[in-house]
C-alpha cells in the first residue's frame, strides 16, 4: 500500500517527477564519472606499472623513468649491484634513444630520415615494455620489434629490412651508428603513446649504435622482487647502495604521479560532492513541496488511524524512488560520458596508450548508487518529519476552511 | 655560507631566456669585464623556500649527482637574486627547481663545451620572421628554426586538453543546473495556485496573471543569478588561493569573466522566463475552482 501511494503521488505530477528524475540522473552521471576519475587514474597507472610484475625501477638521479634524456653511466656495475640482492629475481635493463629510419633519395643516393622513432634497447628474455602481437622478439644483432605506428610511418612490415641509424650529431650531421635492421616482430608497447613510432632493439645493438652516448649506459632498470619480500625495504637498501640513481617502487611512483595529477583527484572530489548536493537538494525540494501540497490529505490519513510511521515511510519512499530512478538512468548516462571524457583526456601528450583516467569498477557503481540512495533517504527525512508531526485537527480545519 | 645542494637540475635552456644567462654573454667577453671568483646566480622562490637560502648565501652547484664539491663539475656560487615563475599552464605540474646561471658557467657545469640548446631571435615584423626562418632552415648546419608561435602551440597541448575537459565537465554541470533551476521555478509558480485562482475569480485577466507570474519568475532568476555570481566569485578566490598554494604558481585557475557572468545570467533568466511562462499559462487555463481543489 505504501508503495502504491508513493507511486500515485509521484505520477500525479508527471512533469515535475520527470524533471526531478532527469536532474538526479545528470547528477548521478557526474557523480559516477567523478568516482571513476578519483580512483581510476591510480588503478590504471598501477596496472600499467605492474603489467609485467616489475615492482622496482631505477632511473637517473632525480628523474622519473624516461622523464628526460638523462642516462645512467657504468651500467654493468649498476646491474651487478642490483643482481647482487638475492631478493631480486629478475632485472630488465633498458636504454632509450632516437632511431632514424633512413630513406633513399630519388637518384638512388641517401636522403634524410624518412621517419624518426623512439628506440628501446632491451633484453628480450626479461623485457617488460611490450607484448608481442606477431612475429618474434629481437634477440640479437640488427633486429627490431616495431609498434603499429612505426610500421605505419615507415610503410614496412614484419620481415622487411630497414636502413636505421642512431646517435645523430646535429653539428656534424652524422650518425654514431647505423645498420640494416630486420623487422622481426610487431609489438604493443605499454608505456608509450599509441601514435608514437617505437622500435625495440637488442640492448647491445642500440648501445653500440649510440656510440659514446650509449656505451655502458642505461636509461632505466626494472627489477622484480621475489614474492614475500618487502619491496619498500629492497628499494631503500638499493637506494642506499647505489645513491647515484633514483630507486622507485610502484608505491613511490604512484605517489609521485598522484602528486602530479592531484588536480584531477581534487576536481573529482569537489564535483562529486557538488553533484551529490544538487541531487539531494532537488529531491528534498520536490518532496517538501509535495508534502506541503497535500497536508490535508496527510491529516485525513492520520485522522482515520494511519500511523505516523506509515506516513514517514511513504514520504521517504517517494524520495528514495526519485533517487533510485534517477540513479539508474544516471549510471548508464555516466558510462557514456566517462567514455567521452576519457577520450578527451587521452589526448594528453606523451600519455601511454594503455593509461585510462576513467576506469569502471563495479565497486564505483555501487558506491555512487549507495551515495545517491542514501541522499534520497535523507532528502525524505525532513519533509516526512514535518508531515508526521502535523496537528491533525488544526490542519483539517484549515484545509476545510481554506 | 657554502652548501652542497646535491643534484641540482640545470636549466633546460642554456642562456635562452633574458636574465643572468643572457647577460653573461657580454660579461664573458675577454677584456670587457673580469669574471669574479664567485659568481652570482638566481634561484626560484620554490628553492628559496624549501632550502631556506638567503641573498648572499654561497652554495655549491654540482653538474653530476653524487659528485663532491671538489669535482671538476662543481662550482661555488653566490645567490644574487630570487626569481618568480611565470604563470605558464604547461609548467603547473612540474615540481623541479630552477636555477639561472651565466651561460659559460652552465656550459662548464653541464660539460656542454661551447654549445647551447637554442637561441631566441627577435625580428622586426612577421615578414622578417618568414625571411629569417626560410634563410636559416635553408642554410643552417645542424639546427632548425621554429616560429615562437608554433613552439607555443606545441607546448600548450596539455593545457588545451585540460581546457577541453573543463568545457565538457562544464556542459554536464550546466545541464544539471538547468534541470534543477527548471524544476524549482516550476514548483515556485505551482505553489501560487490558490493566489491565481483568487485573482481569476476576482476578474483579473489570464494575460495579467501570466505576466505577473513570469515577472515574478524572472525576478527570482535575476536575484538568484546575482547571488550565484557573488558565490561564484568567492569560490574562484578560494580555488585560486588553494591551487596557487598547492602548485606554487601565480597562475589563475578560475576566473569569472564578463562572458561567463553574462552566460550564467542569460541562461538563468531564459530558464526562469521559460519555466515561469509554461507553468503560468497552464495554471491560467485551469478553472479557478479546480485550482482551489473544488
Amino acid at each position: 500500500m505504501r508503495l502504491a501511494l508513493a507511486a500515485a503521488t509521484l505520477l500525479r505530477h508527471r512533469t515535475r517527477t520527470l524533471l526531478a528524475v532527469l536532474g538526479v540522473a545528470v547528477s548521478a552521471a557526474l557523480l559516477l564519472d567523478m568516482v571513476m576519475l578519483a580512483g581510476g587514474m591510480r588503478e590504471s597507472f598501477r596496472d600499467l606499472l605492474l603489467v609485467r610484475g616489475y615492482q622496482l625501477r631505477l632511473s637517473p638521479k632525480g628523474t622519473l623513468p624516461f622523464d628526460s634524456d638523462a642516462t645512467m653511466e657504468r651500467a654493468a656495475a649498476l646491474l651487478a649491484a642490483v643482481r647482487a640482492d638475492p631478493r631480486i629475481v629478475a632485472v630488465s635493463p633498458i636504454l632509450g634513444g632516437q632511431l632514424h629510419v633512413l630513406g633513399a633519395a630519388p637518384d638512388g643516393g641517401e636522403s634524410g630520415p624518412a621517419a624518426t622513432a623512439f628506440a628501446m634497447g632491451l633484453d628480450a628474455r626479461v623485457q617488460g615494455d611490450y607484448e608481442l602481437v606477431r612475429g618474434r622478439h629481437a634477440v640479437a644483432g640488427a633486429e627490431l620489434v616495431a609498434s603499429p605506428a612505426f610500421l605505419r610511418a615507415t610503410g614496412a612490415g614484419v620481415g622487411d629490412t630497414l636502413d636505421v641509424a642512431a646517435g645523430f650529431d646535429p653539428q656534424l650531421r652524422q650518425y654514431a651508428g647505423r645498420c640494416r635492421a630486420v623487422v622481426v616482430g610487431e609489438g604493443r608497447f605499454f608505456y608509450t603513446p599509441g601514435e608514437q613510432p617505437v622500435a625495440a632493439l637488442p640492448l647491445a645493438t642500440l648501445q653500440a649504435m649510440r656510440g659514446e652516448e650509449g656505451r655502458d649506459r642505461l636509461s632505466l632498470v626494472m627489477a622484480r622482487v621475489a614474492d614475500g619480500a618487502d619491496v619498500e625495504q629492497v628499494r631503500a637498501e638499493l637506494q642506499r647502495r647505489v645513491p647515484r640513481v633514483s630507486a622507485i617502487s610502484t608505491a613511490t611512483a604512484l605517489a609521485q604521479v598522484e602528486q602530479r595529477l592531484s588536480y584531477f583527484r581534487q576536481l573529482a572530489f569537489i564535483l562529486g560532492a557538488i553533484s551529490l548536493a544538487i541531487g539531494f537538494l532537488l529531491v528534498t525540494t520536490l518532496v517538501t513541496v509535495s508534502v506541503n501540497e497535500r497536508v490535508g490529505e496527510i491529516a485525513v490519513l492520520r485522522a482515520i488511524g494511519v500511523s505516523r510511521a506509515h506516513v514517514v515511510q511513504q514520504i521517504v519512499l517517494e524520495g528514495s524512488a526519485l533517487s533510485l530512478a534517477g540513479a539508474a538512468l544516471g549510471l548508464a548516462l555516466g558510462l557514456v560520458t566517462a567514455r567521452y571524457l576519457n577520450a578527451i583526456l587521452g589526448d594528453f601528450p606523451g600519455l601511454p596508450a594503455a593509461f585510462a583516467f576513467f576506469v569502471f569498477r563495479p565497486i564505483d557503481a555501487w558506491r555512487a548508487l549507495g551515495l545517491l540512495v542514501l541522499s534520497g533517504v535523507l532528502a525524505g527525512v525532513y519533509p516526512s518529519w514535518r508531515a508526521a508531526s502535523l496537528p491533525i485537527a488544526t490542519t483539517l480545519r484549515e484545509e476545510a476552511v481554506g | 655560507m657554502a652548501r652542497v645542494l646535491g643534484a641540482l637540475a640545470v636549466a633546460p635552456v642554456l642562456g635562452g631566456a633574458p636574465g643572468p644567462g643572457a647577460a653573461s654573454v657580454a660579461e664573458a667577453q675577454p677584456g670587457v669585464r673580469p669574471i669574479p671568483a664567485v659568481r652570482g646566480v638566481a634561484v626560484d622562490e620554490r628553492l628559496r623556500d624549501d632550502l631556506g637560502v638567503c641573498l648572499g648565501d654561497r652554495v655549491v652547484l654540482l653538474g653530476r649527482p653524487g659528485d663532491g664539491r671538489d669535482s671538476a663539475l662543481a662550482d661555488t656560487v653566490r645567490i644574487d637574486a630570487f626569481v618568480r615563475r611565470g604563470a605558464d599552464p604547461s609548467e603547473v605540474a612540474r615540481a623541479e627547481y630552477r636555477v639561472r646561471l651565466h651561460l659559460d658557467q652552465l656550459q662548464r657545469l653541464a660539460a656542454y663545451d661551447n654549445r647551447v640548446d637554442r637561441f631566441a631571435v627577435a625580428t622586426r615584423d612577421s615578414a622578417a620572421t618568414e625571411r629569417v626562418l626560410g634563410a636559416v632552415n635553408e642554410a643552417a648546419f645542424g639546427f632548425r628554426a621554429h616560429r615562437s608561435r608554433d613552439v607555443a602551440v606545441r607546448t600548450s597541448r596539455t593545457f588545451q586538453v585540460v581546457q577541453r575537459f573543463h568545457r565538457a565537465i562544464g556542459v554536464i554541470t550546466v545541464v544539471a543546473s538547468a534541470v534543477f533551476l527548471l524544476c524549482i521555478l516550476l514548483l515556485k509558480v505551482d505553489e501560487r495556485r490558490r493566489d491565481v485562482a483568487a485573482l481569476r475569480l476576482m476578474g483579473i485577466s489570464r494575460r495579467t496573471v501570466v505576466g505577473a507570474l513570469v515577472l515574478e519568475a524572472s525576478l527570482v532568476s535575476l536575484l538568484g543569478s546575482a547571488l550565484g555570481l557573488g558565490v561564484g566569485w568567492a569560490v574562484t578566490q578560494g580555488i585560486n588561493w588553494y591551487y596557487q598554494g598547492v602548485y606554487r604558481t601565480p597562475l589563475l585557475f578560475a576566473l569569472v569573466t564578463p562572458g561567463v557572468a553574462l552566460f550564467a545570467v542569460t541562461l538563468s533568466l531564459a530558464l526562469g522566463v521559460g519555466a515561469g511562462f509554461l507553468a503560468a499559462r497552464r495554471m491560467a487555463r485551469t478553472a479557478p475552482l479546480a485550482l482551489f481543489g473544488r
